[in-house]
């Protein structure tokens, strides 16, 4: 059997952090030199390639979007429950009493999965949020397991290292660093035809 | 303390050196955000200068095929024509000129530059099966699931492994649909009939 081309990282998740009915998804796969997020609505998938050689950093915050969802799970629960306990009647009880339980569901699924995360993968040219990464455990496994492949790709970067590089980075002159705006000797007319020299 | 190129997502001030790579949850010095900052050595790479086209000094020389004053280094792997170093686009070890990038991306023919695709599957099904609420939608909607899901039976599905599951789905919802339509018109006619 042929091997597959990429490898699912996390499964589709929102890209909205409200949306009920989902406007777009979005998810992580492995490549060969890549990595691959894939934002889809169902009927169209848009794909962006974070190449390995080309990644910065990876910035993982905490959030505590886990606590006020674990707090909504709680209140509905309670709302459901208490009528469902007080109420005689069987058909109410059972009712109330199954949504309740629903809920407790849904509240110890979101404790199950840990606390909540928003994650950012940065290249030279953009910073890209990666809403699949929406949990601390989920995100940390895939750091886990892009961190060796990024280090194939670009090499190791000791702690020590970090503060003279960028002790460099802030002494360096602001005409070493090449402009990607120099078009001095060629005109770019249309962007879909080669570049004229002048 | 050094601050870095990376921004605190949350406050967006930029993050001290004492943030980067550190084992667990470090706070963010201005807004304390509880982040895990990994940073690699691309952070701290100098972007490299573009290649100007060098000049043709000999007459006989190869030229470039776009810039005839240029000299040619190296031929587009699509279409053979010359090219100067400033037309020489390299991409994963092969050498285009910009005009095959472009045929490459809109015919995609090259995958790596494939930035969106339409999963044809997909819309087969949903035309198979959501209008089947308002069951008097499947007369126009089943025809067009088949359709959709013959005429694109070999269309690219997913970058990602796909098996055409759906389109199979969308096959047999669409073709149930049109034999319950196919009944029902049979039915309504010999009523008529038996009645008239």
């Amino acid at each position: 059997m042929a091997e597959k081309e990429y490898q699912r990282l996390t499964r589709a998740r929102p890209r909205s952090r409200f949306s009920v009915i989902s406007s777009g998804n979005s998810s992580l796969w492995l490549g060969k030199d890549h990595v691959l997020c894939i934002d889809t609505n169902g009927y169209n998938e848009s794909y962006k390639r974070f190449y390995f050689r080309d990644i910065q950093a990876l910035v993982i915050r905490k959030t505590d979007r886990h606590k006020w969802w674990g707090l909504i799970f709680v209140v509905l629960a309670l709302g459901f429950f208490l009528p469902a306990a007080i109420s005689s009647e069987v058909v109410i009880k059972y009712i109330f009493g199954s949504i309740a339980g629903f809920l407790v569901l849904l509240l110890l699924i979101n404790l199950a999965l840990g606390p909540a995360s928003a994650c950012q993968i940065r290249t030279a040219v953009q910073i890209e949020d990666l809403p699949s990464l929406n949990r601390m455990r989920r995100a940390r496994k895939v750091l886990e397991r892009l961190r060796p492949l990024v280090v194939a790709a670009q090499g190791e970067l000791r702690p020590e290292e970090i503060p003279l590089r960028l002790q460099e980075l802030s002494t360096s002159a602001p005409g070493t660093m090449p402009s990607t705006s120099d078009t001095s000797s060629y005109v770019i007319e249309d962007p879909n035809t080669p570049p004229r020299t002048l | 303390m050094i601050p870095s190129l990376i921004l605190c997502p949350k406050c967006k001030n930029p993050l001290t050196e004492s943030v980067l790579n550190r084992p667990e949850l470090t706070p963010c010095p201005v807004c304390a955000a509880p982040l895990w900052v990994e940073v690699f050595p691309a952070l701290f790479r100098r972007t490299a200068a573009g290649r100007d086209g060098e000049a043709v000094l000999v007459a006989d020389e190869a030229t470039c095929f776009y810039h005839p004053q240029k000299k040619a280094v190296l031929p587009c792997e699509g279409c053979g024509r010359f090219l100067c170093a400033l037309c020489d686009c390299e991409l994963h070890g092969q050498h285009f000129c910009p005009a095959c990038l472009e045929v490459g991306r809109k015919k995609r023919k090259i995958k790596s530059l494939e930035n969106e695709r339409t999963l044809y599957d997909s819309i087969a099904l949903a035309l198979a099966v959501a209008p089947l609420l308002i069951f008097y939608l499947t007369f126009i909607t089943a025809p067009a699931a088949l359709f959709v899901a013959f005429r694109y039976w070999n269309a690219p599905r997913s970058i990602v492994h796909r098996s055409r599951i759906r389109l199979v789905l969308a096959i047999i919802f669409a073709s149930l649909q049109i034999v319950g339509w196919a009944v029902a018109i049979y039915f309504i006619a010999t009523r008529r009939k038996s009645h008239g």
